[in-house]
């Protein structure tokens, strides 16, 4: 044809490739309101969790100190009341469901066409959705923090705990959004457009009901830490380095794993 | 070098066969029309093409190169079945998500620039549902033309539009083929308007290529006819074969194929007494192509 310009493809690096799914996913987080929603929620949550321990009835008096809305005293799986359970795994909660509608209305908007017309590559999709939602985590995680610390005050119970630990604490939770981010994404993927099952799915796992459940079987193991929910239990008050670092290997397996499983189903099956 | 070349392209759905062993050839440069009746396999090839569908087995490549190149597919825009805009986001703000996607440097320049070639420059503020149909359509073919994309593929983008949206799509459509010479692969089930921009046609029926067509040799192979009315038809008919006419009575009114001088043929009717009421030339375009291409009459 006549008209037919001169063509020349330049393939994009892989870093060019992820720059630009990367940016298309933060713009988008910063311009809708969702990821502000559930960055208030998250700040929100430790006032409900303390309204609990300050009430009257089963709830009452289930912390004894403030940090405990952060993190539990020790690792344990088997819960015996809230005060064992609700602390800053909550985030991780109300993370997949905001996770699932992120990507969700990737699907539901059609929007995921665009992306999958000009990226060949699948696993960038994968990573980028991974990293754009542990970012959001982290964010929540944070809010959450300062909300616990307000919260915390108001209960007028006291502050007092390691420093070190404490900061191991909340350093593991936040290495844990890596991970909870990817199993979000991967979930998301498996089911695409099927939105409430994503969301359902990512909230009984974000639970830990099943690890919660195994412990009740198998009892208190340091086995379960291989599993996400594991780890975050593993970031408690009497954390140390050697927490840290479990969480950050665990984290860090678990998205590849996720990651990889996600770009292989991409790759082989249809997208939208 | 051609912009898509397909070879054997099947693809099924729990054992249906959507494609089965389509063979495809796009000219760059082109406006391939693809045409075909509902579930016939449009959508699917285009989901193919844009890697949004696995196929079963066959091969694509696009410009000479495998279509799952990344350096290929960043050069491909699509508008498939939606526009792919979040609702609640401005027109600007869908735009520049795709602009980042792609990695383009001066991305409100190339928004401007988008936005001027689908006429809608003056909009860019407005929230995306609050968009009327053909608006949103444009906006889609904007989003399709960041970047400066050598192949374009638009799955039923004038489907619904009101006259003036189908010609404006057209101007559009023309205006991207002859100023930025991207190769557009657009299907339709509106083939008048089609047939007024196409240069190539390829008709698929049952996942299967039936026919492929430069616009230039079906406008060769084009019937002409003369229907006419005169006061007594039967004997019309008899004289105009006996004079040599290729003349059938179709659908109710005589029908004279093959003959271009109508002034010829009102004065051979006159000189043995006929005067024709009604004499009107036709020419078969593509839909009546296209119908007797499915019912098996044309080849």
């Amino acid at each position: 044809m006549e008209n037919a310009k001169t063509l020349q493809f330049e393939r994009p690096s892989f870093s060019e490739r992820l720059k630009g799914m990367l940016g298309v996913d933060f713009y988008r987080l910063f311009h809708t309101p969702l990821f502000y929603i559930f960055i208030v929620i998250a700040a929100l949550i430790p006032a409900l969790v303390s309204m609990g321990a300050m009430g009257e009835g089963e709830t009452a008096g289930m912390f004894t100190n403030a940090w405990q809305i952060i993190a539990a005293d020790s690792p344990l799986y088997i819960v015996h009341n809230m005060g064992e359970y609700a602390n800053m795994n909550m985030v991780f909660i109300f993370g997949g469901i905001m996770v699932s509608i992120f990507i969700g209305h990737d699907y539901r908007s059609g929007y995921v066409k665009q992306l999958f017309t000009t990226h060949a590559k699948k696993e960038d999709y994968m990573i980028s959705k991974t990293l754009v939602s542990a970012f959001s985590m982290v964010c929540m995680c944070f809010t959450y923090l300062i909300g616990g610390m307000i919260a915390g005050a108001a209960t007028g119970l006291p502050f007092s705990i390691d420093g070190g630990s404490l900061v191991c604490a909340i350093l593991g939770k936040v290495i844990m959004s890596l991970g909870w981010a990817s199993l979000y994404t991967f979930i998301n993927i498996i089911f695409r457009r099927k939105f409430g099952i994503s969301i359902a799915l990512c909230f009984v796992l974000g639970t830990g009901i099943p690890v919660i459940g195994a412990a009740a079987l198998v009892g208190n193991t340091a086995a379960l830490n291989i599993f996400l929910y594991g780890s975050s239990v593993q970031a408690c008050l009497s954390s140390d380095f050697v927490s840290v670092a479990v969480c950050l290997m665990n984290s860090a397996v678990w998205a590849v794993v996720y990651n990889v499983l996600g770009a292989v189903i991409l790759y082989h099956r249809d997208v939208y | 070098m051609n912009a898509i070349e397909i070879r054997n392209l099947t693809k099924s759905f729990r054992g249906m066969y959507a494609l089965d062993g389509l063979d495809m050839t796009v000219p760059q440069g082109a406006i391939y029309g693809f045409i075909g009746e509902n579930g016939s396999g449009k959508s699917t090839t285009e989901k193919c093409i844009c890697g949004h569908l696995v196929p079963d087995r066959g091969k694509i490549t696009l410009f000479g190169r495998p279509y799952t190149d990344a350096g290929v597919r960043a050069k491909v825009g699509a508008l498939i079945e939606n526009t792919g805009c979040f609702p609640s986001s401005s027109v600007y703000n869908n735009l520049m998500m795709q602009a980042i996607n792609l990695g383009l440097k001066d991305r409100s320049g190339e928004i401007q620039r988008v936005l001027k070639i689908v006429r809608m420059e003056d909009n860019a503020r407005l929230t995306f549902k609050k968009c009327s149909l053909g608006m949103k359509q444009r906006i889609g073919i904007a989003m399709a033309l960041l970047g400066d994309p050598a192949l374009l593929i638009l799955d039923e983008p004038i489907n619904g539009l009101d006259t003036d949206g189908m010609r404006l799509m057209r101007e559009i459509l023309v205006d991207i083929t002859k100023n930025y010479g991207c190769t557009v692969l657009i299907s339709s089930h509106i083939l008048g308007e089609l047939e007024k921009i196409a240069t190539h046609y390829g008709i698929i029926r049952q996942g299967k290529m039936i026919k492929e067509i430069a616009a230039s040799e079906m406008d060769g192979r084009s019937q002409v006819y003369v229907s006419l009315k005169t006061g007594d038809d039967r004997a019309a008919y008899d004289l105009l074969r006996r004079g040599g006419c290729n003349v059938k009575f179709e659908e109710g009114e005589l029908r004279v194929y093959d003959i271009m001088d109508t002034a010829r043929l009102s004065a051979y009717l006159l000189q043995n007494g006929f005067a024709p009421s009604e004499l009107k030339k036709h020419k078969i375009g593509l839909e009546e192509y296209y119908v007797s291409l499915m019912s098996g009459k044309a080849v």
